[in-house]
């Protein structure tokens, strides 16, 4: 099975259980709706990292989180990245929500997965490159995660030029527009670091529905 | 003037700033109009480059100078303005420019926002920002208002709006392009040129997001729609990246050699954006200056527009959507009142999917508030289909209103040859565009001749020119009367048409059904007439899509006239039909329970129109349905059904119950006596699928559920409930952020309408969150706020 088809599954809440037939068929064919509707897009930028008491810069931004700086430790640079599948994923769910919610909710969790599949595949891309020449790249991790403010995703779509460049911007409340969209810091580091945990092992609530691997 | 020298002499633009600023220091994320006042010699420095450089006009360093964008404790927007205005004209004045009259641009960017509905930005909020800023240019002495770098069509008009309401200053206008000649929120080259020279912008085009090579193809396809002077402003190349830094790479000298190429194939302004510097436009004005620019050639094409798509009323005819119109229908009459816009939205959708290709909005009913239900409709409808819609009343307050919030260049249904008519609505079309079907009808009634009808097509298409309106963008209706009231009825509709588009050069609509008006079977003539018409010149068949009969005349006289090239559609849509005979979904010997459990749609749908026959509604629902539904949530509490499948029993449950209700609408038994929940997404919150997912299963059960959608102020809550006197709201918020949202909701309910309870659910919330902001419930899914509706109503 594809992995972004077991990833929309694991976002569907099913857990350990086999899913049905009708089910899957559903997500194959949300896949394929959205592969003409997605507009994928990304920009990315590297900035230099500066470390002070208990909070870290990344450019002009400056951060106070323990999380981050936990998941950044060592790294002299960052990247910042912004990526969306754009606005006509948005207006694909809000038409079906009018007739068919299943749909909805199954066409949901295979954008999800879809946008991390892209974001794992320009990092892949981007650990390569960066390898080659001795850096190595540490997992991206994105405001609003652990005590990595949210408000901080202004400051990064601004360092980005995102709404210009990639149509992404966020609302009053910080959630980003069009709402199939991902910043992230990705650190860049000197130190090679083993099997670093990153997305569900790296959270501490062991009992999610979500759960990968459980 | 400017306007004077557009589109006769090439004229140059700048080139780019923000690169040559960060140069020069600005950090990225630093707001680049804050250096207006800080380091004004490095501004004014580069604006003199650009002079000397052999730059036209330049744009004053204002681009993110609004104030949604422009966030400063320091200092106030309109001395950021005046600041830049007045540093470009000092390198104006100062710069040496051989003599040549040189002039400075506002420049106007992007909000930074995504506009309602996807956004959050209102469009009055951006007009507000636009004018704002736009007020201080033209005091500041700006010659002119570029607005530059869109890919909203939306933003795009309000800014123009802006621009026109509350200055005096030509408008330019430039957009982002990609290489297949789309915006980033999905709109088209014709499209958008449609909108702007409706909106009378002095001149388009494109600037950004490209190099000048792949600028190419975009400008041949922009001068095959415009009728206006156009704009090329590319970067230098398509950016690349290098560690993480952001390049381009055309030099100045190939740069100029295809701006050239652009000058040749029809550009009239020409300038440079991202990564363009002094030597690019240096190397542009020499290789560029003296060059003959083609002049604007004007264009007949009758286009109507919305965000995502352009539709031409052309020589094949294009089918308009009759459904949104309360006249006859009792459904949709009381959907209006309802404020039932889902009922209203989903039957666009259904004619978007039967083939229409614009859909006519009329929601005219003696005792609604036509101007707020028009905006409001218009605005959902624009959010969920990218057909062009046709705003049709005669309230002229309501015209307006939709006109101006319509997200592209709308049709207007109608103007008549009464002078109070056209006095009425031309002056909206000047202003807004639009194409305006103009009925041929005057003061002395509606002429029984096609003479007659042709006298007063050329009356209105004379009226219109005198307001600059071309007759493209009329097109005319000869109306099709009655034909059994009057025998020739038809005969001189068909004459009319002909008489009309020979003599006028117009293209026509006609609501087709109208003819057949008082008689029985009244699909064979509707299509036949419509066959008939479309023979005789008609343009746009106002009609119902989801009749077969129409639309197999239409597909039909596709097939037969050589609009549906190979076949292809007709073949599609026909191909497979051997016989009337759907196949598919069986009424097998399947129970209702069994196919809504399996969440089988179509098979609930045919089991229940059978069981109709042979059971009690009541007993169809108390021992079919209900009990199925109860089974299916279990097994998603138990965690043996997963959510996909509980929505899709919902759905199936729906339609089972959608066919009892109709059956026996109006009986006593099944009268709604339903209990009414609120259900809201919280303000400042954008998501709203997990609230959805509420509705359909509170629905299911039986509840009434008043939807007022998402981004949901506490007062618009709080209000309603005390309107409707309902005894439980339930809440949704995803983020931390929006939670703040929540709490101020339930302390206004707790205030105003104590008796009311309140759930709340969505990602963010637990219990333990859910106590402190005082909801009376918790939801951790959609289930659960079932259960605890059937304990706040008794019915466990």
């Amino acid at each position: 099975m594809d992995a972004r088809i077991r990833e929309a599954i694991r976002y569907l809440g099913y857990g350990g259980h086999a899913v049905d037939e009708q089910t899957l068929a559903l997500i194959e064919d949300s896949f394929t709706e959205l592969e003409e509707a997605a507009k994928r897009r990304i920009i990315y930028r590297i900035f230099g990292v500066t470390w002070g008491a208990g909070r870290l810069t990344i450019g002009k931004m400056d951060i106070a989180s323990r999380n981050l700086s936990r998941n950044l430790k060592d790294c002299k640079e960052a990247i910042l990245l912004g990526a969306t599948l754009g606005i006509e994923v948005d207006r694909l769910l809000k038409r079906y929500s009018l007739t068919d919610m299943s749909r909805v909710v199954v066409l949901q969790a295979a954008a999800a997965a879809m946008l991390e599949d892209y974001l794992n595949q320009c990092q892949d891309k981007l650990r390569g490159e960066f390898e080659s020449r001795g850096e190595y790249l540490r997992p991206r991790f994105s405001p609003g995660y652990g005590d990595f403010d949210i408000r901080h995703q202004d400051m990064i779509l601004r360092m980005l030029d995102a709404d210009k460049r990639i149509g992404l911007a966020m609302t009053d409340s910080y959630m980003l527009t069009p709402t199939k969209s991902v910043t992230a810091v990705i650190g860049i580091s000197r130190k090679k670091e083993r099997c670093p945990l990153e997305g569900c092992e790296a959270c501490d609530k062991k009992d999610c529905i979500y759960r990968r691997n459980t | 003037m400017i306007t004077d020298r557009l589109g006769k002499e090439l004229l140059f633009f700048d080139g780019g700033m923000g690169t040559l600023l960060q140069e020069r220091g600005l950090k990225p994320g630093e707001l680049p109009e804050v250096w207006n006042i800080e380091h004004t010699e490095e501004v004014f420095d580069i604006h003199r480059q650009y002079f000397e450089a052999g730059s036209d006009m330049v744009l004053a360093n204002t681009f993110g100078a609004n104030a949604l964008k422009f966030h400063s404790d320091e200092y106030e927007l309109e001395d950021i303005v005046t600041a830049a205005v007045v540093s470009a004209k000092e390198g104006a004045n100062f710069g040496v420019h051989d003599g040549r009259e040189v002039y400075v641009a506002l420049d106007v960017g992007p909000t930074g926002k995504l506009l309602k509905p996807m956004g959050d930005l209102s469009f009055e909020d951006a007009y507000a920002a636009f004018a704002e800023t736009m007020r201080y240019g033209e005091e500041a002495g700006a010659d002119l208002i570029h607005i530059e770098t869109m890919s909203d069509t939306y933003e795009v008009k309000a800014a123009v709006l802006a621009a026109k309401e509350n200055t005096k200053l030509p408008v330019f206008v430039t957009m982002i392009f990609d290489e297949k000649g789309k915006l980033l929120t999905g709109g088209d080259v014709p499209g958008v040129v449609a909108l702007l020279e409706g909106l009378r912008v002095d001149a388009l085009g494109m600037n950004c997001g490209l190099g000048p090579e792949q600028m190419i193809p975009i400008l041949k396809e922009v001068r095959k729609y415009t009728s206006l002077p156009i704009i090329v402003k590319p970067n230098a190349g398509l950016p690349k990246q290098k560690d993480g830094i952001t390049y381009y790479d055309v030099e100045p000298e190939r740069f100029a050699e295809t701006m050239q190429k652009l000058v040749e194939l029809g550009a009239c302004v020409i300038g440079g954006c991202c990564g363009t510097t002094p030597e690019h436009i240096r190397a542009m004005t020499s290789a560029c200056r003296g060059m003959k620019v083609s002049p604007p050639v004007k264009k007949n094409a009758t286009i109507v527009s919305s965000y995502g798509k352009a539709v031409e009323i052309g020589d094949k005819p294009v089918i308009i959507g009759e459904r949104i119109n309360p006249t006859g229908k009792k459904k949709l009459k009381q959907a209006l009142k309802d404020h039932d816009l889902d009922y209203i939205l989903k039957e666009a959708v259904a004619q978007q999917d039967y083939g229409a290709h614009i859909l006519d909005v009329n929601v005219g009913l003696p005792d609604i508030d036509e101007t707020a239900v028009m905006t409001e409709v218009v605005k959902e409808l624009q959010s969920i289909t990218s057909l062009p819609l046709q705003i049709d009343t005669v309230n002229g307050e309501a015209m307006e209103a939709a006109m101006r919030i319509y997200n592209g260049k709308p049709m207007i249904n109608s103007v008549n040859g009464k002078q109070e008519s056209m006095n009425q609505v031309f002056p909206l079309i000047q202003k807004y565009g639009g194409v305006a079907v103009g009925l041929t009808i005057d003061e002395d009634g509606i002429p029984d001749t096609a003479a007659g009808r042709l006298r007063i097509a050329r009356k209105i298409i004379a009226e219109a020119s005198k307001y600059g309106i071309d007759k493209k963008d009329i097109v005319i209706d000869v109306l099709a009367m009655t034909v059994s009231s009057d025998a020739n009825g038809a005969k001189t509709t068909l004459e009319a048409l002909k008489l009309v588009r020979e003599m006028c050069g117009v293209r026509t609509v006609l609501g087709v059904s109208n003819i057949s008006f008082g008689l029985p079977f009244r699909p064979a003539i509707n299509s036949n007439f419509y066959t008939m018409a479309m023979q005789n010149g008609l343009s746009a068949g106002i009609v119902n899509p989801s009749s077969e009969d129409m639309m197999r005349a239409y597909d039909s006289f596709c097939a037969l006239m050589g609009y549906d090239e190979n076949f292809a559609h007709y073949i599609e849509r026909y191909g497979s039909r051997t016989a009337e005979v759907k196949t598919g979904a069986k009424d097998s010997d399947m129970t209702l329970s069994a196919a809504i459990e399996r969440g089988l749609k179509e098979e609930a749908h045919l089991i229940t129109t059978r069981l109709i026959g042979e059971m009690e509604p009541l007993d169809i629902i108390n021992q079919e349905l209900v009990p199925a539904l109860d089974r299916v949530g279990k097994g998603f509490e138990l965690g043996t059904v997963f959510l996909p499948q509980l929505l899709m029993s919902a759905d199936a449950a729906k339609n089972a119950f959608a066919v009892i209700k109709e059956r026996f609408a109006g009986e006593d038994s099944l009268e709604e006596n339903q209990e009414r929940i609120i259900l809201a997404t919280v303000k400042g919150d954008i998501h709203d699928i997990g609230k959805n997912i509420v509705k359909v299963l509170l629905e299911n059960y039986g509840f009434g559920v008043i939807d007022l959608g998402k981004d949901v102020a506490p007062e618009q809550i709080v209000q309603k409930a005390l309107e409707e006197d309902v005894k439980l709201v339930g809440l949704s918020a995803l983020m931390t952020t929006t939670v703040v949202s929540m709490e101020e909701t339930i302390a206004l309910l707790r205030e105003k309408k104590a008796d009311c309870k309140v759930m709340v659910g969505g990602a963010v919330l637990n219990q333990e969150y859910a106590d402190m902001i005082g909801a009376d419930f918790y939801g951790k899914d959609a289930m659960q706020s079932v259960y605890y509706a059937q304990k706040v109503f008794g019915r466990e």
